[in-house]
């Protein structure tokens, strides 16, 4: 052996020693177990995250339909159509508002009690003064509509019909039969006013008359304007039919300067409205009325025979204004207007022109509620349970009418119709809730000429009603 | 006798006085799903316009869903000046039922369609599951997302571009693109009504691996509404997408807004109304402003419906009609 040959044997040893362990970590038989466990491993773990991959997927779906499922019903909730029913009446309403129907309504049963009435016998009784359902609603968003017979008196009359077109609250269009704007306490609804009847201005207002108005609010409510024409009624009057081609054209002004405010002026409000015309009448259709007392009985009319010669008719300009307002603070309300009616007239060849005027001012105190224009809204409405018993008013009121000297003898006659009238009235009034109200009046009335031996008999009436209203 | 004039002057001045109040001219536009950010951009546009040339102020407002029901609305009484809506067949339904004459597509020039899309593939960035053509969604297991044939336009434009590829694929036999069209279907596991509510599903609640929409649909989901999540996969043939525009003439004429609305629609065709639906990603009409945009659009081999299926109407009655394939291929999926 040369001396290389012992280096190469011990470097040979090295190696082999050295690379021993290598060989044992590469060993098969020792990795085999544990790649064998990875490998296995890691299908398992693919598949579990699949799986989870698979669960989110399906989670989400089903969060998705069920948004879905949501969406849709509140896309069709838009589009269905709400009722309703409450105090103030039953409706029907389209999702987006653009269509509407309410069906309201009131019913009127008074009681009219005449006390010494010897000379001029009046009827007690009980009567369905008015019987009103009501159809309102909206078509095409801004068109309104109302529909209101009247079944009161076991008559049927066609109270109000007409649309309007709300262009913007500024101004709206109004057209059909309806209160022309003229009498505050005219304009004031049935279910609203204060005594059973409306007091002696009204009998110089119109009534309800066909015509096309304008109107709307300005300054946030502060002021309302109305500017109408219309057939022309008699004082007091309705009409469906005109019968002469003149027209009368009417206009207001109202001011309510802190409507906006919450504070003690707030139901302050006052104006002035206006009509004139040209009116004629024919010798079935008089266009004059008569005047009524707070107890419906008639105590002025002109002279009508049904002849040329015995007849008055209107002929000719028609004039009417009237001051008005009201004011509203705590429990204490106030309504007064003034009233004059011109009318030019002739009876035969002998015409003229008559002034007649009315005023009439009416106050009011509530317990357990406060008073409006819109009526009384009690704070706790009658219940027996709970021993609330909801709103009560005492009332008073005064008025005046007068007809012009120059009526008589030729167009009214003295010992039928009496030339002045002057009303004082007590009541009070029980509001059980919104929807039912009870009135109880005391009207005197005394009068100026209207007989043959000289004044009219005075009229004392009590008169009641109970109202419901919807 | 002297005041009989003076009534009827006062009810005309009156009448007068009340109908002419309003100032601003108000349009109202029922369109489809996806037009949403095109009409908000065109509308400021056009507003400026319309006071620029004629001092009037005009407010348009919107509408949206899928096609065929706001055609349905329309019909059923919303009261829309314009329709712009995802394909003709809707805007014939609105003709249909009175409310524009049935030569409305020749009203305006392109059909009355004043930029088109297509339908492409939106997928997850890197394309996960390797989706390159129509046959990829039929495999099973992927999950295909698209909108209702039966509400939305855009879906029934999905529905026919794979039907439009099957037929081709298979040498025009309907059965065969039938099959291939309910395989795609069974896919699908979620309709939504709309192909807003689909992007939505798709990008937002992170459901299904492609959805199939319009092309700028897709397109602002890449750059806008996912920056960076998504990408675009154009198919090897799809359809060309024309939604039409037209003026509902009856209610128009009834709001006055007749000069307005054409106006409006005819502006659409303008450079400044096509530059517009080019920034939106809708494929301009204009040559010039296709050229500037041409980046931004895949190219790809398109037919269109009068090719394939012979018309929207033929293709509504075998398709989309109760009881037509399309309910078919939903029943026997489902």
């Amino acid at each position: 052996m040369n001396r290389f040959g012992g280096w190469w044997l011990a470097a040979l040893l090295l190696l082999l020693v050295a690379a021993s362990p290598v060989r044992a970590w590469q060993d098969p038989a020792a990795q085999e177990p544990e790649e064998a466990q990875e490998e296995a491993q890691e299908p398992d773990q693919q598949t579990l995250e699949e799986k989870v991959q698979e669960l989110d997927q399906k989670i989400r779906i089903l969060e998705r339909k069920d948004e879905i499922v949501q969406e849709a019903a509140t896309e069709k909730a838009k589009t269905a159509t709400s009722t309703t029913s409450g105090r103030d009446g039953f409706s029907l309403r389209s999702a987006d508002g653009a269509y509407q129907l309410k069906i309201r309504g009131y019913v009127h049963l008074d009681g009219r009690f005449y006390q010494s009435d010897d000379e001029r016998p009046a009827t007690d009784t009980f009567i369905l003064r008015r019987v009103r359902p009501i159809f309102e609603g909206t078509v095409f968003k801004i068109f309104d509509f109302r529909v209101m017979p009247d079944f009161g008196g076991g008559t049927t009359v066609l109270q109000d019909a007409y649309i309007d077109a709300r262009f913007s609250p500024k101004i709206k269009l109004r057209a059909g039969k309806f209160k022309p704007p003229v009498g505050l306490e005219r304009l004031q609804s049935a279910t609203d006013i204060l005594f059973v009847e409306r007091g002696f201005p009204t009998n110089l207002v119109p009534n309800r008359d066909l015509g096309v108005q304008l109107f709307g609010d300005l300054a946030r409510g502060n002021v309302s304007w109305a500017l109408g024409v219309f057939n022309g009624v008699p004082d007091g009057g309705s009409g469906d039919l005109d019968n002469n081609d003149g027209k009368d054209y009417a206009a207001r002004l109202f001011f309510q300067p802190f409507l906006a405010d919450n504070g003690a002026w707030k139901g302050l409000g006052f104006g002035v409205a206006a009509s004139t015309g040209d009116q004629e009448g024919t010798l079935t259709s008089t266009s004059l009325a008569g005047y009524r007392t707070p107890g419906q009985q008639t105590f002025f009319s002109y002279r009508s025979d049904g002849t040329a010669a015995g007849t008055v008719i209107a002929d000719g300009e028609r004039f009417r204004l009237s001051p008005q307002g009201h004011f509203y603070r705590g429990s204490f309300g106030l309504l007064a207007e003034y009233a004059i009616s011109r009318q030019e007239v002739r009876r035969a060849d002998v015409s003229a022109e008559l002034e007649n005027t009315a005023w009439q001012a009416e106050a009011s105190w509530v317990f357990g509620g406060e008073p409006s224009f819109r009526a009384v809204s009690p704070k706790k409405p009658f219940d027996r349970e709970a021993k609330t018993w909801g709103a009560f008013e005492i009332k008073a009121r005064y008025g005046r009418l007068e007809i012009d000297d120059d009526t008589f003898p030729i167009f009214a006659n003295l010992a039928s119709a009496a030339e002045a009238a002057e009303e004082w009235g007590l009541g009070l009034n029980w509001y059980l809730n919104r929807n039912v109200r009870v009135y109880l009046d005391y009207e005197r009335t005394q009068f100026e000429g209207g007989a043959s031996s000289g004044d009219r008999e005075d009229e004392n009436v009590l008169l009641s009603r109970f109202q419901i209203a919807f | 006798m002297r005041f009989r004039a003076l009534p009827v002057l006062l009810s005309v001045l009156l009448l007068g006085a009340a109908t002419s109040f309003a100032a601003t001219v108000k349009l109202l536009n029922v369109s489809y799903d996806p037009t949403r950010e095109l009409y908000q951009e065109f509308n400021a546009a056009f507003a400026k316009h319309w006071k620029a040339k004629t001092g009037q102020d005009v407010e348009i407002q919107q509408s949206h869903g899928g096609s065929g029901k706001q055609a349905r609305s329309v019909v059923d009484g919303l009261e829309a000046d314009v329709v712009t809506l995802a394909l003709a067949y809707d805007v014939d339904a609105v003709a249909n039922g009175g409310l524009a004459p049935k030569n409305w597509q020749t009203r305006l020039p392109n059909n009355s369609a004043p930029y088109t899309s297509t339908i492409v593939f939106l997928v997850r960035k890197g394309n996960p599951k390797k989706i390159k053509d129509w046959d990829d969604l039929t495999k099973p297991g992927l999950q295909v997302i698209t909108p209702n044939p039966k509400t939305s336009g855009g879906a029934r434009w999905n529905y026919l571009a794979a039907w439009g590829y099957a037929l081709r694929k298979y040498g025009n036999d309907p059965a065969k693109a039938k099959d291939f069209v309910q395989r795609l279907f069974k896919n699908v596991p979620i309709l939504d009504t709309g192909a807003r509510g689909s992007t939505i599903t798709f990008v937002e609640r992170g459901i299904g691996d492609v959805l199939i929409a319009w092309e700028n649909e897709a397109l602002l989901a890449v750059r806008e509404i996912g920056k960076g999540q998504f990408q675009v996969v154009a198919p090897s043939l799809t359809i060309l997408a024309e939604p039409p525009v037209t003026v509902v003439d009856k209610v128009a004429n009834k709001h006055k807004t007749a000069a307005v609305a054409k106006a409006y629609l005819e502006y659409l065709y303008t450079p400044e109304g096509q530059e517009i639906a080019a920034r939106n990603y809708y494929r301009p009409r204009n040559q010039q402003i296709a050229a500037k945009y041409a980046q931004q659009f895949p190219k790809v081999q398109l037919f269109t419906i009068d090719q394939v299926f012979g018309g929207w109407t033929k293709a509504q009655k075998e398709h989309f009609a109760d009881g037509g394939i399309f309910d078919q291929i939903s029943g026997a999926g489902r």
